[in-house]
């Protein structure tokens, strides 16, 4: 109680003379502030690229790849053994009673963007007639849906704005032929993300591609992936693999999101350390023009202990109003801005998550840039201290 | 000279203090030196690139293939020097997740002289390659990865079937190159002969031409002479010089620019404002030493002059040390863009920060002690 009562009194009496010490103060928020916000807004990179990439993801859908394949690039599927799978047992079946599988097949295509017109390619993929059973969140802002057999495509509004010939009525050239954009849409949370969907066969054709990379399926329930995937490897005319959609979508990021955060992680320590030192240099100099007023409450019989702790507490506190501004400020700044590293594209997002992540690192910067000034504190032999000028 | 003594006992009134700012300028020039040096290393690398080899594919992404009969008529284009092509597979090696990508090209000398720093063949391997057939040549990397040696056969795994039914390529490693660019482990060179004859369809095709222009100025214009030159043939191109190549790869890392600057300023204005509260602490607790000097007869310039010095020997001594510590540590952040080295004016840039940091911190301080009062500072007010 005794130990409450003074470490009360000694914070009080800490803060009160912060006005008066404002530039070490200053010191400590300000670094930071620095620290916290780089961190924050670089994770935010990492943070964007996973949600764009796992935002859609849903625990009752698979994939199903060929055996031997890394991912769906490699992944080769013969018309053949799409239709047996069509017929395998747990998946689920659309309103008409049909499977709902959905054979896709993905070129690549390129586009000019906007503006700089400079080349930009991406996939363009056939899909199957079950995708808007298997993708309920595609939603369509304008138009309609491809019709099969013709050279119609949808394009994600993503696409239409970065991109030319891919809004609404226009006719994009894709391997020397002319395609007609039918519809532009949504797809659930990738916002950032160029879609472009086509019929099936009409890419198949047009490419000269005779098999899919892959089929996507609806299960009945998440728990029917077992089920599926046993009767795939029992059956030996099936040389295939049935993936989850989560793992599929967190390998296609995994290299990307890996060097995002190295480069956060080492960028921010960085900034940590110098802005512990500073926060240590800026504390020792508040604790030595404390010297007399410290030195004199000890002579009246406060403890070290209470001392000791109302610095750290002081150190503490002063680096949580850092946090707020730095993690605030990376908000203000970064929320919701494009980026495109490396040739992918998503939208930073500062999470309350990785205010929180801030939080805790500025907590850790002041706990640790206040230790020794802390034990400093304490130490002050009084009779020096009461000598001093 | 003569005030040196003086700067140091300035320097070691406080030993912690001054050795925590030495620690925080220090580890802020690390930070500088490495993303600066990213920065101006990737700029460099560009700048090296050379403007005059042509990349020749195909004017749509999974287009129509190149025919290799092509070659004589893109030879005969007016400007082009010389000509060559390459074709590749993406292999495994025992497991699909140890990819292995096969470079298919004629063995001629034109790869040899193309771009000898990122992708240099000894004459005697690409003799060995001349000479055997299913030859490859591998990098000591992929060797000490796999275990490989010269002499060795090796299988690999691809989706391109070959005349008899197989997906199984077996290779005999016949020399070794070296290739600064991809920095992975991943890649082989075999004959395009080989490739060629041996897989059962694509026959006679190629997935790119190279081309030297004759005139590194009139790349743009011979480009664009290729591209007429095909543009109504079964496979249309789309040509572009490695520079632009390099410059539109580097371009997507267009945020890094941002994201290097935001950075860096973050780091500079913390560090700017805590040596600045540092300076002016001192200042402030020497009043009484510094109104002694000044009644010994130092003049208000050389009172400045002292404490700058301070500030200066201190800021740039820790930045050289902190750009030391970045040059050591520069291989571990570059490790995800091959080839990339520490530029040298980094270190010039980065004293030069130091400077300006201690210019701008010590300023107010500096002027504080410069127009004290002596009689007011001895009497402590």
């Amino acid at each position: 109680m005794n130990f409450l009562k003074q470490l009360g009194m000694l914070l009080r009496m800490n803060l009160l003379g912060l006005p008066q010490n404002l530039g070490m103060a200053c010191t400590t928020v300000i670094g930071v502030t620095c620290a916290v916000g780089v961190l924050v807004s670089m994770l935010a990179m990492g943070v964007g690229a996973r949600r764009a990439a796992m935002g859609n993801v849903r625990p009752d859908r698979a994939s199903v790849l060929s055996a031997g394949a890394v991912g769906p690039e490699q992944s080769n599927i013969s018309k053949d053994v799409a239709g047996l799978i069509e017929e395998l047992p747990g998946i689920r079946r659309n309103s008409r009673g049909q499977p709902i599988a959905v054979p896709e097949v993905s070129v690549f295509v390129s586009a000019r963007r906007k503006g700089s017109g400079q080349l930009v390619g991406f996939p363009l993929t056939g899909a199957g007639a079950r995708l808007t059973d298997y993708a309920p969140e595609l939603h369509l802002t304008a138009g309609r849906m491809f019709r099969p057999g013709l050279r119609e495509l949808i394009a994600s509004n993503a696409c239409a704005h970065q991109y030319r010939d891919f809004s609404l009525g226009d006719r994009p050239l894709m391997q020397g032929v002319e395609w007609l954009v039918v519809g532009n849409f949504d797809l659930g949370h990738t916002t950032g993300s160029c879609f472009v969907y086509a019929d099936l066969d009409t890419v198949l054709s047009a490419f000269k591609r005779s098999s899919y990379n892959q089929v996507d399926v609806m299960m009945r329930s998440p728990t029917s992936f077992d089920e599926l995937s046993n009767a795939i490897k029992g059956n030996p005319l099936l040389p295939v693999r049935l993936e989850h959609e989560a793992e599929l979508a967190a390998a296609g990021v995994r290299q990307i999101n890996g060097i995002l955060n190295f480069v956060s992680y080492f960028v921010g320590t960085i900034l940590a350390v110098a802005a512990t030192i500073g926060a240590a240099n800026s504390l020792y100099a508040l604790v030595d023009n404390r010297r007399r007023e410290l030195a004199t409450l000890r002579a009246i019989g406060f403890s070290g202990a209470p001392v000791m702790a109302a610095t750290l507490s002081e150190a503490i506190l002063l680096s949580v109003p850092g946090a707020l501004i730095g993690a605030a400020l990376a908000w203000l700044l970064f929320n919701g801005r494009a980026a495109s590293p490396f040739g992918f594209e998503f939208h930073l997002a500062v999470s309350p998550s990785l205010a929180l992540l801030g939080i805790i690192w500025a907590l850790c910067m002041g706990l640790i840039g206040g230790l020794t000034p802390a034990i400093r504190s304490a130490r002050i032999p009084v009779s020096e201290a009461l000598r001093a000028t | 000279m003569k005030y040196l003594p003086l700067i140091w006992s300035g320097m070691c009134r406080k030993p912690v203090r001054t050795a925590l700012i030495f620690l925080q300028v220090c580890v802020a020039f690390v930070l500088f030196g490495v993303l600066q040096g990213m920065k101006i290393g990737m700029d460099r690398a560009i700048a090296d690139v050379r403007a005059d080899v042509l990349y020749i594919g195909p004017a749509v992404v999974g287009g129509p293939r190149l025919r290799i009969a092509e070659l004589n008529q893109l030879e005969s284009v007016p400007g082009v020097k010389t000509a060559s092509f390459a074709d590749g597979m993406l292999t495994y090696y025992q497991k699909p997740t140890q990819s292995v990508y096969v470079l298919a090209i004629p063995p001629s000398d034109f790869f040899r002289t193309v771009a000898p720093r990122i992708f240099s063949i000894q004459p005697k391997a690409l003799e060995a390659l001349r000479k055997t057939r299913t030859g490859i040549l591998i990098t000591a990397d992929i060797g000490r990865k796999y275990g490989w040696h010269i002499g060795d056969k090796i299988p690999l795994t691809t989706s391109t079937v070959q005349t008899n039914g197989s997906t199984t390529w077996t290779f005999d490693i016949v020399g070794m190159f070296s290739d600064h660019e991809s920095g992975e482990a991943s890649l082989v060179v075999a004959n395009y002969s080989y490739l060629d004859e041996a897989r059962a369809l694509d026959k006679g095709t190629v997935d790119h031409f190279y081309a030297i222009a004759s005139d590194p100025k009139q790349a743009a214009t011979v480009s664009d002479a290729i591209d007429r030159t095909f543009a109504n043939s079964a496979s249309p191109t789309q040509t572009s010089s490695f520079r632009e190549r390099s410059q539109q790869a580097l371009e997507s890392l267009g945020d890094l620019n941002f994201a290097i600057r935001w950075i860096l300023s973050a780091v500079l204005a913390a560090v700017v404002f805590s040596t600045s509260t540092m300076m002016m602490q001192t200042v402030r607790e020497r009043t009484p030493e510094l109104a002694v000097l000044k009644t010994l007869g130092f003049g208000n310039g050389t009172v400045f002059v002292l404490v700058a010095a301070e500030a200066l020997l201190v800021c740039i001594t820790a930045s050289v040390t902190g750009l030391a510590l970045a040059w050591l540590a520069f291989p571990l952040a570059a490790k995800y863009i091959a080839g990339l080295s520490m530029p040298m004016v980094v270190v010039g840039l980065g004293i030069l920060g130091a400077v300006l940091v201690a210019l701008m911190s010590v300023s107010v301080p500096g002027l504080r002690a410069a127009k004290l009062n002596i009689v007011d500072a001895l009497a402590g007010r």
